[in-house]
């Protein structure tokens, strides 16, 4: 590659990153502007003096500290549901023969195409008569068995479908029955595909919006996009300021991970053999 | 096999000796693996739709608490809706675009980061970061940036371009809802194809070079076909997501300006739970879902058409 | 995981056979009681937590009451969706704009013989909530629309404070337009909406009102739009913003409490929101328009719901949340209905931020002769309808009638059923 055609891609990435880069910068330095700033035009891209109280009214407006404890550990509890389950389920429909598997397929394949504002009603009274409203139950329940998993499931079964068949009768020679060939032999190998479920998964759980503002009404419940929307004066006007500051703390912490683990979590997300 | 082989195999299926045959017992490990899902399923996915369904020949009245049955009047309702054919429009619009621009630039992006060049971790790592930030939090954001005054325009206000008011426009507004949801996501599928591209062996490109291909009939002849199952799964994830847009909607622009935004489920969302019209609200449910498992149907049907070693 | 799993396939099988969410059996014990709410302020749920731990000294059969806060953003649908799902609250706070279909359903309890001393509420703050003669909501909060004046970026602009132009008894919408206009010319904004946001139309009944305009006749069943009062309104305030640029066009997002505003109507509770401002301001009455002086309030009431199995204790509790003693303490954060606390010496000791005149013109003769905010029965499909109809009003080129013509070739249909 020649040196001109390397700077002209390098150009090209630099303008191509502005839209995916400057939202999250100006949400960073926006939440420790003076609120005229936040509104200033042109808008400045640094802030002119910093002010970090906005960060302490955070936690006095709402228990924010218990509403970031929800979120992150209904969204780990999620993830590890959903790995379980979809692993399961995708390892039977990619490589055991049993009667109906077709038809159930399929049943279970209906839920990749409902969205959740479709059934948010029945399902709202079905918890409601099980007594499990303003309860985590919902948000944790439904995400690992109900319409949200199925997704993580048929990604497992197309990674399971690209194994070799060798693999199984080796084990079976090895004396290992099915569920020792799924544990000990299957699973480890699904590490990359398994990872991809649970970014998927974590992230569905973690943007979680519909869903808790229906079903929860303690503020010591709520999750994180449910309170981002709580910091409103008395009647309804946002704070603007305080808002992108739990916005910021929102976000930080999750990039911060990624970028630390990101060759993890990206070449585990590549690596998974997605074939469709 | 031999005959012999075959009178072997035949006696032994003739007489089991006990009844838990190899397969019998792989079925039965089989529904074990798949219950939690599929119990899950009936109950979280297929009796909330049958509910759904029910609902949709209802006349139901939250507040007055009244529930009756009215047969197919929902669905006359919907066959004589004025803003049905507005509301379909701006549907097939968002999705098309959103469809079309998310896989683009998808692969754009793949290709680019699939150079030998140094810090293409660096770049990958800002285009998916977007992936991660909250939806809702995005989305404010977002709503700062598009306005009149806003960050967008204030950029552009420095390559001397004079943008328009983003929100208030009704081809702006759609194309702003677009490109918010396009660089929120576009990380996840752009992931997906840089991990196609890398799974191409180099030397076919190699061999192909040295037959004369050009740059793009290699792209073309090699690398669409061999990426290809790739882009089946992203994009019926992707035409199943277009579908399933609310949050950035009701943020930036409630469905306005006039419905230039109201998409189905917007539109579904605003007569269920807005206006209250839970029958009519159930009846564009079910709508919904059988436009989204057409398409989906629809592609999975053609994938032998095009899609490259689809067993 | 099993035990949660079996009660819901149990209670799956409950919802299929009794649809509609099943009632909660007459349970022993104190009954606790639920109120939906949308503030979720630390200072007013204080008080009433305090007001409800009183409450329960004296009444040991109540369990606890809770206050449930719903983002405002998302109040009514939420409640209607939990009302949907069968888990209605005991109490809710009601807005004005679904008071129509909250007091015309029949979902809520008849008031009126429990209330305290319902005979000195404000005619003018009850009538949302009655029907029939019968009151099905108490009016809890009544706030009147005024404008906020930034008397520094007015002063800047060599501009009259509105203050003299009321003494000069020019204090109209004219007048107001021409300080904005200055003001706007040194690059701040003029005046604005409070929650307008070329959204919520409602909003623009503080304008139009002043014209004598209304969104539908009385009775509700006419659209007046394309009325020739409305269009000279609304004529007013598109050229207000398009050609004076008086106020700040669409997509622009301002904020009056910042000081980069010089007039914001808004309702009078937000007064609180300048305690730390670092500009001097003012609040004036809402400017005259061609037909005269006049007031628009925005309200909020408190309802019981039907469908509560407890709905005798929560009107009970209602009575007392509301009484007069607490009705003062709740004047604090909410202006009241109630003609003993509307003088200017008692509202003086809940609004340290207002001085007498201020009270005295804005709040009590606001909340006196007030009108209250368009509201309809089917008040969120007309105000989609609406809203969506007058979008293309909002672009420098706009025909006006030809756009209102629009709206009520939209709306009418609403109306009419």
């Amino acid at each position: 590659m020649s040196r001109r055609v390397k700077l002209a891609l390098y150009a090209l990435l630099c303008v191509l990153c502005v839209p995916f880069v400057f939202p999250t910068w100006w949400m960073v330095t926006s939440s420790v502007k003076p609120i005229s700033d936040i509104f200033a035009f042109p808008p400045a891209l640094v802030p002119s003096r910093f002010d970090f109280s906005t960060y302490s009214r955070v936690f006095e407006l709402q228990p924010f500290g218990q509403q970031y404890l929800n979120s992150l550990y209904i969204a780990a509890v999620v993830t590890v549901g959903t790995m379980a389950v979809a692993a399961m389920a995708g390892y039977a429909f990619a490589r055991i023969r049993f009667p109906g598997q077709n038809v159930l397929f399929l049943v279970v394949l209906v839920g990749l195409l409902i969205p959740s504002e479709v059934t948010i009603v029945p399902l709202f009274q079905m918890f409601h008569a099980a007594g499990m409203t303003d309860t985590h139950w919902p948000l944790i329940l439904v995400p690992i068995l109900g319409a949200p998993s199925v997704l993580a499931t048929f990604i497992m079964r197309q990674f399971f479908i690209t194994l070799p068949d060798e693999l199984e009768e080796a084990a079976r020679v090895d004396g290992l029955g099915r569920f020792g060939t799924f544990c000990r032999v299957v699973l480890p190998l699904a590490r990359p595909a398994l990872g991809a479920v649970a970014i998927f998964t974590f992230l569905h759980s973690w943007n979680l919006y519909l869903e808790p503002i229906v079903f929860l009404s303690t503020p010591s419940k709520f999750t994180l996009p449910q309170a981002l929307t709580q910091f409103v004066d008395a009647y309804g006007s946002p704070l603007w300021n305080v808002q992108l500051s739990a916005a910021t703390m929102t976000a930080l912490p999750i990039l911060v991970v990624f970028v630390l683990a990101q060759r993890q979590f990206i070449e585990g997300l590549a690596h998974t053999g997605l074939k469709g | 096999m031999t005959d012999l082989g075959n009178r072997v195999a035949d006696r032994a299926a003739a007489r089991p000796r006990h009844f838990w045959t190899i397969p019998r017992r792989d079925a039965l490990v089989g529904y074990l693996l798949i219950s939690p899902q599929l119990a899950g399923s009936a109950l979280f996915v297929l009796l909330p739709l049958g509910l759904v369904v029910y609902f949709s020949l209802q006349e139901w009245n939250v507040l007055a608490g009244t529930f009756e049955f009215v047969g197919g009047e929902n669905y006359a309702k919907l066959l004589a809706d004025p803003n049905m054919g507005q509301v379909l429009t701006s549907t097939a619009l968002f999705s098309v675009g959103l469809v079309v621009l998310n896989l683009a630039l998808a692969l754009i992006l793949a290709i680019l980061l699939d150079q030998r060049l140094r810090g293409t971790t660096f770049f990958r790592t800002l285009f998916f970061s977007p992936v991660l930030v909250s939806l809702v939090a995005w989305t404010i954001v977002w709503q700062f940036l598009l306005q009149q005054d806003g960050g967008i325009n204030g950029l552009l206000g420095a390559a001397g371009v004079d943008g328009p008011n983003w929100l208030r426009g009704e081809t702006t507004a759609l194309l702003s809802v677009v490109v918010v949801q396009v660089v929120k996501n576009v990380g996840l599928n752009m992931v997906l194809f840089l991990a196609a591209l890398q799974g191409v062996p180099r030397q076919l490109y190699e061999a192909a070079q040295l037959d004369g291909a050009g740059a793009w009939t290699r792209f073309l002849r090699i690398t669409v076909p061999l990426i290809s199952p790739t882009i089946l799964l992203t994009s019926i994830i992707t035409v199943v997501g277009s579908l399933q847009v609310f949050a950035q909607i009701a943020v930036l622009t409630q469905g306005g300006p006039g419905m230039s935004t109201t998409v189905l489920v917007y539109y579904l969302y605003q007569q269920a739970f807005q206006f209250r019209h839970l029958g009519y609200g159930a009846t564009l449910s079910v709508l919904l879902f059988l436009i989204v498992a057409a398409l989906t149907l629809l592609q999975w049907r053609l994938r032998r058409r095009w899609v490259f070693h689809e067993s | 995981m099993k035990a949660p799993l079996a009660a819901l396939a149990l209670a799956a099988l409950l919802t299929v056979t009794a649809c509609g969410g099943g009632e909660a059996p007459a349970a022993q014990g104190p009954q606790p009681l639920r109120m939906s709410i949308w503030t979720s302020n630390e200072a007013h749920l204080k008080l009433f937590k305090e007001i409800a731990a009183e409450y329960r000294k004296s009444h040991p059969q109540v369990g606890e009451i809770t206050f449930d806060p719903i983002p405002f953003e998302n109040y009514t649908t939420t409640l209607t969706t939990q009302i949907a799902g069968g888990n209605a609250p005991d109490l809710a706070w009601i807005l004005e704009n679904s008071a129509p279909d909250f007091v015309g359903s029949g979902a809520l309890v008849p008031l009126k013989s429990k209330v305290e001393n319902a005979a000195e509420l404000v005619p003018a703050a009850t009538r949302l909530w009655e029907r029939d003669g019968e009151l099905y909501a108490y009016p809890f909060s009544t706030s009147p629309f005024g404008v906020f004046v930034n008397t520094d970026l007015v002063k800047a602009a060599g501009q009259k404070a509105p203050r003299e132009l009321i003494k000069a008894g020019q204090w109209d919408w004219e007048h107001a337009n021409e300080i904005n206009k200055a003001v706007a010319a040194k690059g701040k904004n003029g005046l604005t909406i409070l929650n307008f946001d070329y959204k919520a139309w409602d909003n623009l009944a503080t304008v139009w009102q002043g014209w004598g305009a209304k969104a539908w006749s009385d009775d509700g069943g006419t659209c007046q739009f394309n009325a020739p009062e409305m269009v000279e309104a609304m004529t007013f305030m598109h050229k207000a913003i398009f050609t004076d640029k008086s106020m700040p066009g669409p997509g622009t997002a301002v904020d009056f409490f910042s000081g980069d505003t010089a007039m914001a109507v808004a309702q009078i509770s937000r007064a609180a929101m300048l305690k730390d401002a670092t500009f001097k301001w003012d609040l004036v009455p809402l400017p005259a328009g061609p037909k005269g002086e006049y007031a628009v309030i925005g309200q909020a009431g408190i309802g019981v719901l039907k469908k509560s199995p407890r709905a005798a204790q929560a009107a009970d509790f209602l009575a007392y949340f509301t009484n007069s003693a607490n009705s003062a303490k709740l004047a604090a954060y909410f202006p009241p209905a109630r003609t003993s606390l509307l003088t200017a010496d008692t509202m003086a000791k809940t609004s340290p931020l207002l001085n007498g005149d201020q009270l005295q013109k804005v709040v009590i003769d606001g909340i006196e002769k007030g009108v209250v905010k368009p509201s309809h029965k089917g008040q969120a499909e007309l105000a989609q309808t609406a809203r969506a109809a007058l979008d293309p009003l909002w672009k420098p080129d706009a025909d006006v009638k030809a756009v209102l013509d629009g709206v009520c070739a939209k709306i009418q249909p609403l109306l009419g059923g």
